[in-house]
């Protein structure tokens, strides 16, 4: 019993992180149109960011936080600059190469946490200290991490939605829909792209900084395109036209992957030909769901007012 | 209000304009015509921005405004509609009406998150005029339909109403009546006229000769990218010139 | 640094990247989307040679000849089944849909395969030395059938109907069926020669290293960043862009941009500046966001405008 309860805390964390990664790529996609094939790289600088000001400068968990919020927010911006004369599909490669580069770049450097117990660069940095872990005893740490993650869902879930109802949500899905038509109405798509961007992505940082914290561990091998896709199935599969489709699609994905991880000790399968299957049948997934069920789980909503 | 001098625009090797120029005047209904292919919608796309011109002048309230993004001449009171309607499917009437509403808080990020009350205060009024517009050209019982659902012509309808939601004060019509009902193109003429009174400025391009004829101050005829003609419409109705370009086969 | 070594090398990278973007840069230009999944069908085909070769036992001739006209036929039955349900939507959805495909296959070869690397039955191959560089029988095989391959091609396009349809097809689709070109033919053609050069691709790179689940995830970026520079839409486009792609993986690492920054010796601003071996892997991707900012279209792409 206790190892189920231990379990699904667990599954519940990492559930509500990757919640969180799901949302800020549908605010992207789903409500802006911006198909982001680097989404990873935000969590990356997130956690890594957090990771350097614990460890190096010494900072207090929200201070690390916030410097997550911050760089991640940073990229968000760089990376929607282009935007603006690519089309779409080359955009699209462009942040995959992006995250690529930046993974290459945390792959390569181990001065950026100054080896010593650190050993940095390939290998990740260990020892990141988990924020007020000694007030709670390590069996009821889990529950205290599990309050603080879903404080952070639960806040940028209400901000993601105040935004997708506001008139700047709605110019973002002007944009979507018909991007010549929206300039046209005084829209300046560019900067509502790089305000899009940029929120999404400051955001998605504190995912990574709740990763970093929580695992005690990063690493460039966490942080593979894998992610991205995996992500993408999750948008995809639950809805990109709506943030709960986006929650729904995070847990749906989450609970396949997870609970095909604990079958392995009853199926007489290798643990990589499982991890293999597992990520086979989600990519047939989201081959599934764009073929038959394009609008996904949870269709977008329509908006609708009172005369 | 609106000058343009030589414009010239060549796709590749092709001449789509060639030494256009035209002027409208503050608070006049000026139409644009020409056989199919005349260059009319490349002038259109030239004067709101999405195509650079190549060569020439084009000045808006005496500003020059070549380097400016379609947005920000929007923003200045330059709006248009456009030939072929664009009207997002999974947006409802309202939301596109909405949409062409300026609302410069809710449309940022602090704006929505830390000033409620302004930002509904200004989508309330916003919602107001909306409707208001919409019953004008009878489309308010589709007010919450997605604007996928509408038939051609109540997309054009829905086109000209959203473009008066942006207080624009020059407003470029792409073939508005085309695909519209002759009671409700009446009904279209007699509020481009009352606007006109309420001070807005017109340039209109049309086939239907009628309509140029029923609310037009001044014409200009465009034939093969060039300046062909000018006048009031009874002028260029009977000028041997324009006579000819549209019998020669392309109109 | 031998330079004749350094020129086999890049002409030897350069021959894989314009096998496989050929392939990749005429499915865009017919079908208007980013196949992810293309690299794939190469993989696939060295693998399909492997059980043909290795598993079997067969002669690597006919295990190849096979594999390549299995991976064509892939091709066919992949747009049939997926992408022709998709011909009206939005290029970036088909996009997803091809990235889902692509997780589905690299991972079904994975998990089918196993994680370590696979060889070819052919042997040890003993250097032979050529103007003081190294070069493999394979190797020399390698470049012989792309050049054959490119000839091949160019006569195909130029000389037979069915070339010649295809080539109406991309310039101007409506004309060339209004002349009776059937678009469905052309497309099932397009499929099948594009697989086919995917699979030659395989075939080619598992001989001359080895074949491995994510050998197609290492390629993509710089097969993108090769048809992109040279002009996405255009195959010779794809030859050039990997011709230059090849030249500046394999010289940039010895590429002193100190010496640029210094003017050549005139200033002394900073001293010698070589790009890490290790970020070799990076030129592409840095190349790719290069041009995406600079000059989207490429050396011989037509002018790419937004709307």
């Amino acid at each position: 019993m206790e190892g189920l309860v231990r379990f699904l805390t667990h599954l519940a964390i990492l559930t509500e992180i990757y919640g969180i990664l799901a949302l800020t790529l549908n605010f992207q996609f789903g409500l802006t149109g911006l198909a982001n094939f680097g989404h990873v790289v935000f969590f990356m600088l997130g956690a890594y960011t957090s990771t350097i000001l614990l460890l190096v400068a010494h900072c207090s968990f929200p201070v690390a936080l916030l410097g997550a919020i911050i760089v991640s927010g940073i990229f968000g911006f760089l990376i929607s600059i282009p935007t603006s004369h690519l089309k779409s599909d080359y955009w699209a490669i462009s942040t995959l190469a992006f995250a690529e580069i930046v993974r290459k770049v945390f792959y390569n450097e181990n001065w950026i946490v100054g080896g010593g117990y650190y050993r940095g660069g390939a290998y990740g940095i260990a020892g990141i200290p988990a924020p007020l872990d000694h007030y709670f005893s390590s069996g009821m740490y889990p529950f205290f991490y599990l309050a603080v993650t879903s404080f952070f869902l639960l806040a940028i879930y209400l901000l993601l939605e105040k935004l997708t109802q506001s008139p700047f949500g709605r110019a973002l899905k002007g944009i979507r829909e018909e991007e010549v038509l929206s300039e046209a109405l005084g829209k300046d798509v560019a900067v509502f792209k790089m305000k899009a961007m940029s929120i999404s992505g400051a955001l998605a940082g504190v995912a990574g900084s709740l990763y970093a914290s929580y695992m005690g561990f990063v690493g460039p091998d966490q942080f593979m395109p894998l992610v991205t896709f995996v992500v993408w199935a999750m948008i995809v599969v639950g809805g990109t036209g709506s943030n709960r489709g986006a929650l729904l699609g995070a847990l749906v994905i989450q609970v396949f992957y997870s609970s095909t991880r604990y079958l392995k000790d009853y199926i007489p399968i290798g643990a990589d030909r499982l991890a293999s299957i597992r990520m086979v049948i989600i990519g047939v997934l989201i081959i599934l769901t764009i073929l038959f069920m394009r609008e996904g789980l949870v269709e977008e909503k329509k908006k609708h007012y009172k005369l | 209000m609106l000058t343009l001098k030589n414009i010239c625009k060549s796709f590749g090797g092709s001449v789509a304009l060639s030494d256009v120029s035209l002027e409208v005047e503050a608070k006049s209904i000026t139409g644009l015509v020409g056989p199919n292919g005349s260059g009319k919608t490349t002038l259109f796309n030239i004067i709101s921005g999405i195509y650079a011109k190549d060569k020439g002048q084009i000045e808006f309230n005496g500003e020059n405004i070549d380097r400016l993004s379609p947005s920000k001449r929007a923003k200045r009171g330059l709006s248009r509609t456009f030939q072929v309607s664009k009207a997002p499917e999974k947006m409802t009437v309202l939301e596109n009406m909405l949409l062409a509403g300026k609302n410069k808080t809710g449309e940022s990020i602090s704006g929505t998150l830390f000033r409620w009350r302004q930002t509904s205060g200004i989508e309330k009024r916003n919602l107001r005029n909306a409707l208001k517009l919409l019953k004008l050209v009878k489309l308010e019982h589709l007010a919450n339909e997605y604007a996928g659902n509408l038939s051609g012509g109540q997309k054009k309808l829905l086109s000209l109403v959203r473009v008066l939601m942006t207080d624009a004060e020059l407003i470029l019509l792409d073939e508005p009546t085309a695909g519209v009902n002759p009671s409700l193109t009446r009904e279209l003429l007699n509020t481009i006229e009352e606007l006109r009174k309420e001070g807005k400025t017109f340039l209109i391009i049309e086939h239907n000769m009628k309509v140029i004829t029923a609310i037009c101050d001044k014409v200009y005829v465009l034939d093969f990218g060039k300046n062909l003609a000018e006048g009031s419409p009874q002028d260029i109705q009977q000028d041997e010139r324009v006579l000819r370009a549209y019998l020669s086969g392309k109109g | 640094m031998n330079l004749i070594q350094i020129i086999i090398d890049s002409l030897i990278r350069a021959s894989i990247l314009c096998t496989l973007g050929i392939g990749l840069t005429t499915v865009y230009d017919i079908l208007k989307f980013a196949n992810f999944a293309h690299v794939e069908l190469a993989v696939a085909a060295a693998y399909i040679g492997f059980f043909f070769n290795v598993t079997l036992g067969w002669n690597i001739f006919i295990s190849a000849i096979i594999a390549i006209i299995l991976t064509g036929l892939m091709g066919i039955v992949f747009d049939q089944t997926i992408f022709k349900r998709l011909r009206s939507v939005n290029p970036v959805i088909t996009m997803i849909a091809s990235f889902g495909l692509a997780i589905a296959l690299r991972n079904g070869f994975r998990a089918i395969w196993g994680p370590r690397p696979k060889t070819f039955a052919i042997g040890l191959q003993k250097p032979i030395l050529f103007l003081g560089a190294r070069i493999t029988m394979v190797q020399i095989l390698l470049l012989g059938i792309t050049v054959a391959s490119i000839i091949i091609l160019h006569l195909f396009l130029h000389r037979t109907k069915l070339g010649k349809s295809l080539r109406a097809t991309s310039d101007n689709p409506n004309l060339a069926q209004a002349r009776g070109i059937s678009t469905e033919t052309t497309i099932k053609w397009t499929w099948f020669i594009a697989g086919a050069l995917a699979g030659l691709a395989g075939i080619l790179y598992g001989l001359e290293t080895q074949i491995e689940p994510d050998m197609g995830f290492a390629l993509i970026i710089p097969v993108f960043c090769a048809t992109i520079l040279g002009g996405l839409g255009n195959p010779y486009g794809a030859m050039l862009g990997a011709l230059a792609l090849g030249l500046a993986e394999n010289f940039g690492i010895y590429f002193n941009f100190g010496q640029i920054i210094n003017l050549g010796g005139l200033l002394h601003l900073i001293g010698p500046l070589w790009i890490p071996t290790a970020y070799k892997s990076t030129i592409a991707f840095s190349i790719l966001i290069i041009i995406l900012l600079a000059r989207p279209r490429g050396i011989l792409g037509r002018k790419i405008r937004k709307e």
